[in-house]
């Protein structure tokens, strides 16, 4: 395999699932993507033409990546071997469901950095 | 004038008491707690004459308050020998408190065992009280309950059902007691904890309340009240989670399954595993995509029962688009699909019409259906044979006597010992291995393993009694905070999923003391909400240690420890001080 090739794994959820094209299987898509090393999250949007205000809770590696309107894994920077889960802005997990799970050290900086502490059920604006 | 309405089942008679003034300020889980507290010998054997079934609306069902038409039914549980209170939405709860009964009170047991009654309360013109007959109910027995529901609304007209199924009449430690939905489905459960099988021990198949000339449940201050609906309203009506075509009205609660299975929190097959390969097949995604395949249109969620605007249940349909059945929802489509291996929703759907049917817990029956995958009963992944024992659960073989039997027993027959018990009563969807914090939760709840038992709420609130931080050391205050709050909704009458609304939007908690206020007459503050949660609690617990039910029952399954939970390789490591502290 060439050095300046990673290889990912990348699921995309719900109406996310469109951005896979002809590997949409309608609810979901798994798609297996080669990008060059140092590719970033931002990186991988771009290559799918995804734009960041559809996505949703995200998740590398297992690890809670962003939540919608904390999306601090844009310059996260993407390994051979990774998984990638992308939902869409209309997912939720409300904070007792994820008290204690395995966070990305950028979202834990995130959490750590505002007065909230990051335990919001939603961090987008309510709306009309 | 508020009153309780005992059902003496060992001599049919009914009586009703005005409401002490030790209950006026109680409603739903603080009065279900209360009345078992008060008057249960906490020895008892849940299944003989010294346990009681209570109903309790919630403080504010009745009223024109949004998503409040929650009821909670308490006892001795069969499956935790503690104390229990299962959390239903149906219309009997806005019925019951029209009718003006704070509580209905099952108690004694009939001499004559294999003979069914029917209790059917009125509203008496002449009285200007509730009038209680009972009927024989023997021809409702042993019969799918999608047949007799349909039977007892042609009977007796527009009316609130509560009830049990085959499951209930057998005494299983897995029966729920069941109400009807919007269309009259068979298929709202106050599931966990074996309450059915309460109801079973005395005789009594159906309570069915006719509040046709009820007189409603009166406001003692209409100005606070409406202040509040309206702060309530608006903040359900426009957070992202709660507001119609938002996360639950949209994909219902099984928008958490892609979630948890990315989290490597989904258990999977028997709790071998936090991820399943097949999760975005049984995803609320894959339902709302196959719904519109199947129907040609999108098909948004309902209401499961009158007065809510969340509306997170969905109906699934076959592949002709008739319906196949109301609700797939994230712990049952997790228990009876990925827990077993299954990736189709048409399985689950059919097992879950069977849960109904038939009137058993589908968290339990799921997890049960687990161990015996683990046991060798069946494969995992093996829907048809998952099918058929369904069946057998609710005719009553010789196995489906033991899968009726919840877990912990099941595994115990089958020589299974990866157990997801806590006290006795299963697990739901979240692997506390890898979430740790509803591990703590599981561990501690007063009912067994409970997912409903420890909601976050705002912080605004939390605030009276410490900070809150998800990274600070003290877990254990938190938790309790948690879990005091939870029991404070669950005495309201709102649903718990307001919680998601209003820890984000203050408004909307302010709204709901107002509401409880508005009713009571009284002046809480936000301040009151720890406090009411916290003399719940300590009730609960008091009956959980009378009965046996030590601290060293507050733990989690030792496989737990033993065992690495993939994809993270995490085992369960929270120190036993923190569940010890959380209840000192």
């Amino acid at each position: 395999m060439d050095m300046d090739t990673i290889h990912v794994e990348l699921w995309l959820y719900g109406p996310l699932a469109r951005y896979a094209g002809e590997q949409s299987q309608g609810s979901y898509a798994q798609l297996h993507l080669d990008l060059p090393a140092g590719s970033t999250m931002q990186d991988l949007l771009d290559r799918l033409g995804l734009p960041a205000e559809e996505k949703g809770i995200t998740f590398v590696n297992g690890s809670l990546a962003a939540l919608p309107g904390l999306d601090s894994d844009r310059a996260v920077v993407l390994h051979d071997g990774d998984r990638v889960g992308i939902s869409h802005n209309n997912s939720m997990w409300p904070f007792q469901y994820r008290f204690g799970v395995s966070l990305t050290p950028e979202i834990e900086t995130t959490f750590r950095e505002r007065t909230d502490r990051g335990i919001h059920h939603a961090y987008t604006e309510p709306s009309e | 004038m508020a009153k309780l309405l005992r059902l003496n089942m060992a001599d049919r008679t009914a009586s009703l008491q005005d409401l002490p003034e030790a209950y006026k300020l109680l409603g739903g889980r603080g009065l279900s707690s209360t009345i078992v507290y008060d008057e249960v010998d906490p020895q008892c054997h849940p299944l003989g004459p010294n346990n009681k079934l209570v109903f309790a609306p919630g403080i504010v069902s009745g009223t024109a308050a949004p998503t409040s038409s929650r009821l909670s039914v308490g006892a001795k549980s069969p499956l935790t020998g503690g104390i229990k209170e299962a959390n239903v939405g149906s219309a009997f709860s806005p019925a019951q408190a029209a009718m003006g009964i704070k509580a209905i009170v099952v108690e004694g047991q009939p001499a004559e065992k294999g003979k069914w009654w029917l209790a059917y309360v009125t509203w008496g013109w002449s009285e200007g009280q509730p009038v209680v007959e009972f009927l024989p109910a023997d021809e409702y027995a042993g019969r799918d309950l999608y047949e007799v529901f349909p039977e007892l609304f042609k009977r007796f007209g527009k009316v609130s059902i509560a009830g049990i199924g085959t499951a209930g009449e057998y005494l299983y430690s897995n029966s729920g007691v069941v109400f009807e939905d919007m269309e009259g489905r068979p298929a709202r459960y106050a599931g966990r904890g074996g309450l059915g099988a309460v109801m079973g021990s005395k005789g009594l198949k159906f309570i069915v309340l006719d509040r046709k000339g009820a007189p409603g449940v009166g406001l003692a201050n209409k100005e606070v009240f409406e202040q509040g609906r309206r702060k309530l309203t608006d903040a359900l009506m426009t957070h992202a989670i709660t507001k119609p075509k938002g996360a639950l009205n949209s994909y219902g609660t099984a928008v958490l399954i892609n979630i948890l299975n990315e989290a490597g929190g989904l258990p999977t097959r028997n709790f071998s595993s936090g991820r399943f390969e097949g999760a975005a097949k049984i995803a609320g995604e894959a339902v709302f995509e196959g719904n519109k395949e199947r129907l040609g249109k999108e098909l948004y969620n309902h209401a499961c029962s009158p007065g809510c605007i969340i509306r997170c249940s969905n109906t699934w349909h076959r592949p002709d688009g008739t319906e196949h059945v109301s609700c797939q929802e994230y712990e049952s489509i997790w228990s009876l699909g990925a827990n077993c291996g299954i990736d189709s929703l048409d399985v689950t759907g059919e097992l879950i019409k069977l849960c109904n049917a038939y009137g058993v817990d589908t968290i339990e029956m799921g997890t049960t259906l687990g161990v015996a995958m683990e046991g060798g009963l069946l494969a995992f992944g093996d829907g048809q044979r998952a099918i058929e024992l369904m069946h057998e659960v609710g005719k009553g073989t010789p196995t489906g006597r033991i899968l009726g039997s919840g877990t912990a027993t099941a595994a115990r027959l089958l020589g299974v010992t990866r157990v997801p018990v806590v006290k006795g009563q299963s697990m739901p969807a979240y692997e506390p291995r890898a979430v740790k914090g509803i591990g703590i939760t599981y561990a501690t709840s007063t009912m067994g393993a409970d997912h409903t038992s420890g909601y976050t709420i705002a912080p605004e609130i939390l605030g009276v009694s410490g900070k809150v931080d998800q990274f600070d050391r003290d877990k254990a205050t938190l938790a309790r905070n948690f879990l005091e709050a939870t029991a404070y909704i669950d005495s309201t009458g709102h649903c718990l999923f307001i919680a998601f609304a209003i820890l984000d939007i203050a408004s909307g908690f302010e709204g709901s003391v107002e509401e409880c206020n508005g009713v009571l007459g009284t002046s809480w503050t936000m301040d009151d909400v720890g406090r009411i949660g916290k003399e719940i609690l300590a009730r609960e617990v008091a009956f959980n240690r009378a009965a046996g039910i030590s601290k060293q029952y507050d733990r989690m399954p030792e496989f737990m420890r033993l065992e690495k939970l993939p994809p993270h390789n995490v085992t369960w490591d929270v120190p036993d001080s923190t569940l010890d502290a959380v209840f000192p």
